[in-house]
């Protein structure tokens, strides 16, 4: 080999470090940057789409959204009220199937694959399912049992359908969370939980003392999992609902694309595009901070 | 009771609670396929009992009406673009960028991670607008390349982070051997990043083959370039309540994603875990 002198050999290594990253800088800049900046410029302009250009406004677009010219906050609040009830019930539940799905049994590698299955399938299947038995197999439920449960308009009626949403949004994601429980409470060391006993601690104080505790990375990583999939929802309720009935189940992201790609006002949907970031950005940064600050170390 | 009867019949009860949780659980899933097999008027008048003759008639017309072959190989096809030039196009930058510590790549690794913050509908209209320029929408691989940027931030992100890991003697003495930096990182870097090279895969493949609203936008117009998923979409919204054929459809649109989890559940659940702890 050649030697090199010092400064070819600097040169050379930077033109490698450039050489390498190029690709993954070139596509993220022309897939997200570029998108985003121009989401931007649109925000600030009311454009259907088919006119050559776009009307420049300034900032008509935010002011009508804040004041209620538009439907967007609506669909905000559906988001949060959606995005609490999933993260409570979510982890809750996936936390006590992930106790249970860590004894010790028979077959227990084929329970926790039963639990995992709906979150390998398409959100829109999901959704469909899920229709079907709303409609076709409560109908058929309540000519059996006669109650009144069945014979509930779980998704024409608004409130119920916020319900019916929720719950099917959990039902496929559940499987997720149990794996990552899972994996949270056999990282728990024995020697620990074999001190409690010795100590006294009965199997509940012993859960509530030792093993909840030292499992909080797990509940960062799972609520902040479940913070950021729940803001994000959209296929289920298309499938479901299609944000109906009489527009109760939009979410913040399912009203972007109806405004923009339905409604053809893509300043408009921009705009909202715009809120939705900020809005997702600040409530996953200050989840992110409150659960990672309260976590124990052993 | 002595403590083993009292423990025993605790273990009776948590097995029980569970078979029972388990099949409540999987019962939707359970009704689909019972359903796709049932005729017309069986699933009309009682869509929870078992079938009483086999309707696989169903499953013909489905298959052949929204070509199914055809969709399925649309899907290997987009996902293998995307999962390849994610693969190869992170590890490599993820390389590079934990090897050379300069000020170039403090700024390029910012760059490439940072797009994870930006959530995908916020960009989607002007996407759109711009795959249309460059000629990458309307094309399987024009949306499988779309991937790549929307998978490298994350994987890039993943790899960096295992890359420390790998000791820096391992490609010093393959650069005394005369090995360029390209062939070091070939060759003798690369085949060390198995395991975390899996979990990229495994999320990736779950997150390509299933995704909707990407494929939606960019492919939907031509049944040539429709994906399993958005077929089946647009098929159960043309059926109504011809439910036979769409249960038929939803089940041959979840069926490979269901086989591949049987036989590779070990991997699938590990990749998942890994790739939500690292994430």
């Amino acid at each position: 080999m050649k030697p090199k002198s010092g400064k070819s050999k600097k040169w050379k290594e930077y033109m490698e470090s450039v050489l390498f990253t190029v690709p993954a800088m070139l596509l993220v800049t022309v897939m997200m940057y570029i998108p985003f900046i121009m989401s931007g410029y649109y925000s600030l302009t009311e454009w259907n789409g088919i006119a050559k250009e776009p009307v420049f406004i300034g900032l008509d677009n935010f002011k009508n959204i804040f004041t209620g010219g538009s439907e967007y906050m609506g669909a905000v609040w559906f988001t949060v009220k959606y995005t609490i009830g999933f993260v409570i019930f979510a982890n809750v539940i996936s936390l006590l199937l992930a106790v249970a799905l860590t004894q010790k049994f028979k077959f227990v590698n084929v329970f926790r694959g039963i639990f995992f299955i709906p979150y390998i399938m398409s959100m829109t299947i999901v959704g469909f399912i899920w229709k079907f038995i709303f409609t076709q197999g409560f109908a058929k439920l309540y000519e059996v049992t006669g109650w009144a449960f069945w014979n509930e308009s779980w998704l024409g009626s608004p409130e119920l359908a916020f319900y019916s949403v929720v719950f099917v949004g959990i039902w496929q994601a559940l499987g997720f969370y149990i794996v990552l429980y899972i994996a949270g409470l056999q990282a728990v060391p024995a020697d620990v939980l074999e001190a409690a006993t010795v100590d006294g601690a009965g199997k509940i104080q012993r859960f509530f003392k030792v093993t909840l505790p030292l499992l909080g990375p797990s509940f960062t990583t799972c609520i902040f999992m479940s913070l950021t999939n729940s803001l994000k929802v959209f296929d289920i309720i298309l499938a479901l609902t299609k944000g109906g009935p009489g527009g109760a189940t939009y979410s913040a992201t399912l009203q972007i694309y109806r405004d923009a790609f339905t409604n053809n006002q893509y300043g408009m949907g921009s705009a909202e595009s715009m809120v939705y970031f900020v809005f997702v950005l600040v409530v996953t940064q200050l989840v992110l901070k409150i659960f990672s600050s309260r976590e124990v170390d052993l | 009771m002595t403590m083993q009867q009292r423990r025993m019949m605790h273990k009776v009860i948590l097995v029980a609670a569970m078979i029972l949780a388990a099949c409540f659980y999987i019962y939707p899933v359970f009704l689909m396929f019972m359903n796709s097999v049932k005729p017309f008027g069986e699933i009309v008048s009682d869509a929870i009992a078992f079938p009483t003759q086999m309707a696989w008639e169903n499953y013909s017309y489905v298959i052949d009406k929204i070509d199914y072959f055809k969709l399925f190989a649309n899907n290997v096809i987009i996902t293998v673009t995307g999962i390849v030039g994610i693969v190869a196009f992170s590890s490599i930058a993820a390389y590079i960028l934990d090897r050379r510590k300069n000020r170039y790549s403090r700024i390029a690794y910012t760059i490439i991670i940072t797009p994870m913050l930006i959530p995908f509908q916020t960009i989607m209209i002007t996407l759109l607008k711009s795959m249309n320029v460059l000629h990458l929408s309307g094309s399987k691989l024009g949306l499988g390349v779309q991937y790549w940027g929307f998978g490298i931030p994350m994987a890039t992100f993943i790899f960096y982070n295992f890359m420390k890991t790998i000791p820096k003697e391992i490609d010093e003495s393959a650069v005394i051997d005369g090995a360029s930096t390209f062939r070091t990182f070939r060759s003798i870097i690369f085949p060390l990043l198995k395991s975390v090279t899996v979990t990229v895969i495994v999320l990736d493949v779950m997150w390509i083959w299933n995704d909707f609203l990407l494929p939606l936008l960019m492919v939907n117009s031509s049944n040539e370039t429709k994906t399993l998923v958005l077929a089946a979409y647009t098929f159960v919204g043309q059926m109504n309540t011809k439910w036979h054929y769409a249960m038929t459809a939803m089940v041959l649109a979840v069926v490979p994603s269901i086989l591949i989890f049987i036989f590779l559940q070990k991997y699938i659940v590990d990749g998942v875990v890994a790739g939500a702890v690292k994430g």
